[in-house]
């Protein structure tokens, strides 16, 4: 048949997974500048919190302290992996397409108006309500719905990937054959599917009680972030992250021409995928109770048995093999690196901050922690875009521009997170609104001096993530073709052709 | 052995279920109610919770057709044509580009906005989820009626261009109506004389400026004329805002005298 339909009626008609990936990773870019500029904003006003510099009120503060997590996981770091997994996963498993693939154009268009009306929400003062309820009630109800609409675009595109694994490998390609990225993804995917409907129904709940009548109040509209916080937090957010380490495993595979053993890191994946279902910690109902408590020290040493695991896999076969190293590689390997430096850093301070006698529960501590986390998570994406960025965009990469971006990104999440572990110490809180500084802090020079380096961390994200979008643009405006399999890699996808779709 | 259309219509009917129940207790249905189909006290919203149950009430039926006749697979093709497997025709898995993802995502999210900002928003989110469901199921069935897809694109054509072209027609003309009824009642008597004629001359001198050049992309066309239509439905809305002009009526209140009807406008 002849193709006689326009740029727009391709734009939105699109089924072809490539074309999806792309608009997943570019809306998700756009979602993480959100999210950074609001973690800016939030740092900034830390600095000096006797008084107010950019917020009049605490629940101002605590409006964008909200937007920027709840953005950072639904809007940025959660598509961009669907985005890299939309792409390669069926190549990497020898399928001609996603199995359901106008199932993963519905589920990108529905997470998309999702993440507006979740951003619409937000600056309409609404978002997940306000400690002294001054939020636009209307609003919460919108920001609500929103979230509802982006897990189930996450969750239709995750099936759709899922499904692709499970039933359209190529004949001869069995699940423990498949490589490193498509197993993590299988495991992430197969663990946000068990929670993310938690998180719907925490969802439901709240509004069903902030819309509904007095007969089915189950009196959650005034406390929603502690309804939906789990998600937002640990463990939970190891999962979001979790592809991050089949990205690290296939590039530093290839970097060192030294595969690391199948059975070993898919096992250490999958009992990370395990220790890091969040679902259950749920503060709403469970914090301040021991065996709360007690489960959750557990669960918070079991994650670093996993973590000590991918240690071993990727770094013992390599120190002997050191002089294998292919230079060619240096970007996608060093941002590969970098990024699981940032997730073990993240899983040790999960790890400190919940010993009990430190007190740091509550502390910014956190805030380090899910910062170095999802940080460690995006850091991945880029190390991927470094690494198949040409399959993505079918044009040539400029890896210097990449490294320059993933590095200013690294130092920004290094400096934020080692400013806010230590400011933790001093008993500054995770949320720390403007009425609450004084009650919060000792308010020492060293609080304000640590609240400035976090702001500088913050401002070098912000930079990273704009340098990132602006170097995707140019890459997509380049007119310079790709050269086909720059890394001598042997994985699938670098040696199967998607097919052409018939529109 | 439960089929794949088994579980499809069961999963649209457990969805709708849900929603219907969720419907319910957010418009003010009781404990139990939404629960017993309101034997049990009140079901809220009547209209949201009766469409939403008779969804679910549809799906069930289909699954148990789906169920019944195998999903009209190949052997149950061959046992109801009474003839040889080897002579059902092929049929070939074929997806390729489809607007329909795009409007399900619509409707549904406008359905969702709906939940929050108004009833009328909502139904309008279910009528295009209703549509395009009705569409996808079709594209979906023409593009494995056959193996040759001109074949299955004209199966389409023809089963669906003679339902959509009417139906499509007069849901635009009646848009396009209400919104300029909208904009005339708005404007001033004179006003509206103006906006008529310039409105008219506009769409006549368009016209011709399209009949003179028949190479013209389609592309531009599709342009101009979304962008009139958008206007035209952009103004009526914001006119209907603002509301009518002012009616004084010939002789006071209505029922006052015999000539109630006669009205003069300003």
């Amino acid at each position: 048949m002849k193709n006689e339909s326009t740029v727009v009626e391709r734009i939105v008609t699109t089924t072809e997974s490539v074309t999806l990936s792309r608009y997943w990773m570019v809306s998700a870019l756009i979602g993480l500048l959100f999210s950074s500029v609001a973690g800016l904003l939030v740092s900034l006003e830390r600095i000096d919190l006797s008084s107010a510099s950019i917020f009049s009120t605490a629940d101002d503060v605590f409006q964008f302290w909200t937007a920027h997590r709840v953005a950072l996981v639904l809007i940025a770091v959660l598509p961009l992996m669907i985005g890299l997994a939309t792409a390669i996963v069926p190549r990497q498993v020898g399928s001609s397409r996603l199995v359901f693939p106008r199932m993963s154009a519905f589920s990108f268009w529905v997470w998309l108006f999702g993440a507006l009306i979740i951003i619409i929400g937000f600056l309409a003062n609404g978002g997940v309500g306000t400690p002294d309820a001054t939020s636009e009630t209307q609003s919460v109800a919108l920001t609500l719905v929103g979230v509802l609409l982006t897990i189930i675009g996450i969750c239709g595109a995750s099936t759709s990937v899922l499904t692709t694994i499970v039933a359209g490998r190529a004949p001869g390609i069995s699940l423990l054959n498949i490589p490193a990225f498509s197993w993590s993804v299988l495991v992430a995917g197969t663990m946000w599917l068990a929670t993310l409907p938690v998180l719907v129904a925490n969802t439901v709940l709240v509004y069903v009680d902030m819309r509904g009548r007095a007969p089915v109040n189950f009196g959650s509209e005034a406390v929603v972030w502690e309804q939906l916080s789990w998600a937002f937090t640990h463990p939970q957010i190891y999962l979001w992250v979790l592809p991050l380490l089949g990205i690290v495993a296939e590039i530093i595979s290839a970097a060192f021409k030294n595969k690391i053993s199948n059975p070993f890191l898919f096992t250490a994946i999958g009992l990370t995928g395990a220790a890091g279902f969040g679902a259950y910690a749920q503060t709403y109902f469970d914090i301040g109770t021991p065996v709360f408590e007690e489960a959750f020290s557990i669960i918070q040493a079991f994650i670093a048995i996993p973590a000590v695991l991918l240690v071993v896999a990727f770094i013992s076969p390599k120190i002997k093999d050191l002089k294998g190293f292919d230079k060619q590689t240096t970007t996608p390997a060093v941002l590969a690196t970098l990024s699981i430096v940032l997730l073990l850093h993240g899983v040790v301070v999960g790890a400190v901050h919940v010993i009990g006698p430190l007190e740091l529960s509550t502390r910014s501590t956190v805030s380090a922690q899910i910062v170095l986390t999802l940080g460690a998570g995006v850091l991945a994406c880029m190390a991927a875009f470094s690494w198949w960025g040409e399959l993505l965009i079918g044009k040539s990469i400029s890896q210097r521009k990449i490294l320059i971006s993933g590095l200013t990104f690294h130092f920004g999440v290094g400096i934020f997170a080692v400013a806010d572990f230590l400011v933790g110490f001093t008993g500054q809180n995770d949320f720390t609104g403007v009425s609450e500084f004084a009650a919060g802090t000792d308010g020492s020079s060293w609080v304000e001096t640590l609240n400035i380096i976090s702001f500088i961390g913050s401002l070098l994200i912000l930079l990273g993530v704009i340098a990132a979008i602006a170097t995707t643009v140019q890459h997509v405006l380049s007119k310079t073709p790709a050269t086909g399999n720059p890394w001598g890699a042997d994985t699938l996808e670098w040696k199967s052709k998607e097919k052409e779709e018939v529109a | 052995m439960l089929t794949t259309g088994f579980k499809l219509w069961f999963g649209l009917l457990v969805a709708a279920f849900t929603a219907a129940v969720f419907v319910g207790y957010t418009t003010g249905g009781t404990e139990t109610g939404p629960l017993t189909l309101g034997w049990k006290g009140a079901v809220g919203n009547h209209i949201a919770y009766g469409i939403l149950m008779m969804a679910a009430t549809t799906s069930g039926l289909l699954a148990i057709l789906s169920q019944s006749f195998r999903d009209a697979d190949a052997e149950a093709a061959a046992e109801i044509l009474e003839v040889d497997i080897d002579e059902v025709p092929e049929a070939q898995i074929f997806t390729g580009s489809s607007p329909w993802p795009l409007f399900t995502a619509l409707g549904v999210v406008t359905m969702a906005v709906g939940l929050v900002a108004h009833p009328f928003v909502f139904g309008t989110g279910l009528i295009i989820l209703l549509v395009t469901a009705i569409e996808w199921t079709m594209t979906n069935w023409s593009e494995r009626a056959t193996g040759d897809p001109e074949k299955n694109h004209e199966l389409k054509e023809g089963l669906l261009r003679p339902i959509e072209i009417p139906v499509l027609g007069l849901v635009g003309m009646g848009v396009l109506v209400v919104a300029v009824s909208r904009i005339l009642l708005a404007a001033s008597v004179l006003g509206a004389v103006w906006i008529a004629t310039v409105v008219g001359t506009i769409i006549f001198l368009t016209a011709y400026f399209i009949s003179k050049r028949p190479s013209i992309p389609r592309g531009v066309v599709q342009g101009i004329l979304a962008v009139g239509v958008l206007a035209v439905i952009v103004s009526g809305i914001f006119a209907a805002i603002n509301g009518e002009r002012d009616f004084h009526h010939v002789g006071g209140e209505h029922g006052e005298h015999g000539d109630s009807d006669m009205e003069e406008d300003h």
